[in-house]
């Protein structure tokens, strides 16, 4: 079984995977308003690093959160990552994009290849394996997940160190804004006066090893699977075709009563909420509580799909279904269980669901002890 | 395990390794390959050359196959790897917001700024279901290429695959180096 | 009219990329999404961008695009009646 060993989150909202969940189940939100920041001529809201507390001459913001992150989340363990048993994955869209700006100059060039930025972690570290990075849009947490659990069950692997990043800049918010896919206010997933998504900079670690045993507390990685729409690049399925089919295998031969909540991407944007309603009523799983948590941290793409599995198994360690934050009142076609509030569960079982640009979709079942 | 195989640089075409007559090169070879052995997909046009690239080799890859039905499946999976992700459609995109007197953000060049996007086209354009996937490397590297590669089979739906490295850095300088695979 | 009509074509042709496309290929009454020249969502934007950047015109909510992207006629009118450059 795949088995998460640590964890740690980066986010405005803490340092700690502890500080995040305790943030967000208080209710926090590290989403504001931004007017003329990058020369951007349009005001956005998003949840934004304080950028100095990271200033370091040798990584630029992505390295050090993704450094800062990995080094917490190894804290308590006694992996040898100098070790060739060790794998690091890189989970990130954009990375170092803001390199291509003519007027950044204080890193070299070429470390806007994700692939080279993502050799200052592994060096860093003293890891002698050729880094991975998974760069398959806002889908990319999870894939990196299931690209580490095949590495393990492999066995070419002992241990694989799964780090999510994104740090927002001009490229990133004018692109969104030309898409006008952006919430003018805090974002409301899946509520019927949704206006679109916020994005947001976060770095987010988990670390996964194999074993035969496991404890009742131990978190496996369970299955997961990355479907596509193949229906438009940036719109997704009208029925919700990839998200629906990556849910099926994801929930496999499991009974859905089983599971506690579907952590859902719900960005806010009208299109997407609408289609995971579509999908998760198609997979039959509309009685399961379903939950959104970008009202905390709004969009943080390659980060989000680590960051929200993180906070998931956060809340059901503590038996509760995380409220949905920025949500009122129903705005999709088809049912869906969703609260802002706090509630409780006793299950021991999530999915966590994601789709992106390019048609991608990805679900990954996570269950406490395994199944039984 | 491998049954076809396709490479595309600017200045030559393997198909299953027996070079392919062309006049062009750079990406106008790409805009040549389209007509003689595609022409009836114009939302080719109006791709990054990154997607440009990955189209047209799979589209090579799937003529050799033969059968194209176009009929929806599931269990082929498109799986790519690259080192410069989307760094001409970034370069492109930036070019349009790096002049403040200048500022208009074009959405059609910003899709293109995800690698994965050609992996979604091939997607589309053949109905795969499928998993989708795309990561970088620093450098090219066969061993984790093929390894990532047969990991995917793991999936329990998955049985063949269009992989490989489809790289690309500006209209002068990519390669793709792709297979249609079989789980046997 | 016809002057801007057919910079129009020409305008959408390359702002869309519609490669084997000539100005003299679009019908100028027939719908440019769907059916007709099979636009798309992204089009449709870049439309908006086009726009602005060569007529001066915001649209401040993308869904009026619907009414105005009818046709190269029904943008012609509109481009004639509201441009700011």
């Amino acid at each position: 079984m795949i088995v998460c060993v640590a964890h740690n989150i980066i986010s405005p909202l803490g340092s700690t995977s502890a500080e995040n969940y305790a943030a967000v189940k208080s209710g926090k939100s590290a989403l504001r308003k931004y007017e003329g920041l990058w020369g951007l001529p349009e005001p956005f809201v998003a949840s934004l690093l304080d950028r100095k507390a990271y200033a370091d001459e040798n990584h630029t913001i992505d390295e050090r959160i993704v450094i800062d992150s990995i080094s917490n989340a190894l804290e308590n363990t006694k992996i040898d990552v100098t070790s060739k048993k060790v794998l690091f994955i890189i989970s990130t869209t954009k990375g170092n994009v803001f390199l291509l700006d003519e007027s950044e100059n204080g890193f070299p060039k070429e470390r806007v290849r994700l692939g080279m930025m993502a050799r200052q972690i592994s060096k860093h570290f003293g890891n002698p394996n050729e880094p991975i990075v998974v760069s398959n849009a806002c889908i990319s947490g999870v894939c990196a997940q299931i690209e580490a659990m095949r590495y393990l069950e492999s066995g070419e692997f002992d241990y694989v160190i799964v780090s999510g990043v994104d740090v927002q800049s001009a490229f990133i918010v004018s692109g969104f804004q030309s898409f006008k896919a952006l919430s003018p206010d805090e974002c409301k997933p899946f509520d019927a006066n949704r206006q679109g998504l916020n994005l947001g900079d976060a770095a987010a670690t988990i670390i996964y090893t194999k074993k035969d045993e496991v404890s009742e507390n131990e978190w496996i990685a369970c299955r997961g699977a990355i479907r596509n729409d193949a229906n438009h690049i940036s719109g997704p399925s009208r029925v919700g075709e990839g998200s629906f089919r990556a849910l099926k295998v994801a929930l496999g031969d499991l009974e859905s009563e089983k599971i506690a909540f579907i952590n859902a991407h719900g960005t806010a944007t009208s299109y997407n909420d609408e289609m995971e309603s579509i999908a998760i009523e198609r997979a039959g799983l509309s009685s399961i509580p379903v939950n959104s948590l970008k009202g905390y941290y709004g969009h943080t793409m390659g980060a989000a799909g680590v960051l929200e599995t993180i906070l998931s198994m956060q809340a059901v360690d503590n038996h509760n279904i995380l409220a949905t934050r920025g949500f009122d009142t129903l705005g999709v076609t088809h049912h869906l269980d969703i609260s802002n509030q706090n509630r409780t569960t006793e299950k021991r079982a999530f999915i966590k669901l994601l789709s992106g640009f390019g048609g991608c979709n990805a679900a990954l079942l996570m269950a406490k002890g395994g199944l039984q | 395990m491998i049954k076809h195989q396709v490479y595309i640089s600017p200045s030559e075409v393997l198909v299953d390794g027996i070079p392919l007559n062309h006049n062009e090169k750079d990406s106008a070879l790409l805009t040549e390959l389209y007509r003689n052995h595609i022409g009836d997909y114009p939302k080719f046009f109006k791709m990054d050359t990154l997607s440009k690239l990955g189209f047209i080799a799979s589209e090579l890859l799937l003529n050799i196959e033969g059968n194209r039905d176009f009929e929806p499946r599931e269990d082929r999976a498109v799986i790519f790897f690259n080192r410069n992700a989307s760094l001409q459609a970034d370069t492109h995109y930036q070019s349009t917001i790096q002049n403040p007197e200048n500022f208009f953000p074009s959405p059609a060049a910003f899709v293109y700024t995800l690698p994965n996007i050609v992996t979604g086209e091939i997607a589309i354009r053949n109905k795969y279901f499928g998993e989708t996937s795309f990561m970088v490397i620093d450098d090219y590297d066969e061993k984790i290429i093929m390894k990532n590669l047969e990991n995917a089979f793991q999936d329990p739906i998955t049985k063949s695959i269009i992989g490989g490295w489809v790289d690309c850095s500006d209209e002068e300088h990519f390669e793709a180096r792709i297979y249609l695979m079989e789980n046997d | 009219m016809d002057e801007l009509i057919y910079t129009l074509k020409q305008q959408i042709i390359e702002a869309l990329n519609l490669e084997d496309m000539k100005p003299e290929d679009i019908d100028e009454n027939a719908t440019l999404f769907g059916e007709g020249l099979g636009l798309d969502s992204i089009d449709a934007l870049e439309l908006i961008v086009m726009m602005e950047k060569n007529y001066g015109i915001k649209l401040k909510d993308p869904t009026q695009g619907k009414e105005i992207f009818k046709s190269v006629a029904v943008m012609a009118d509109f481009i004639a009646k509201n441009r700011t450059k």
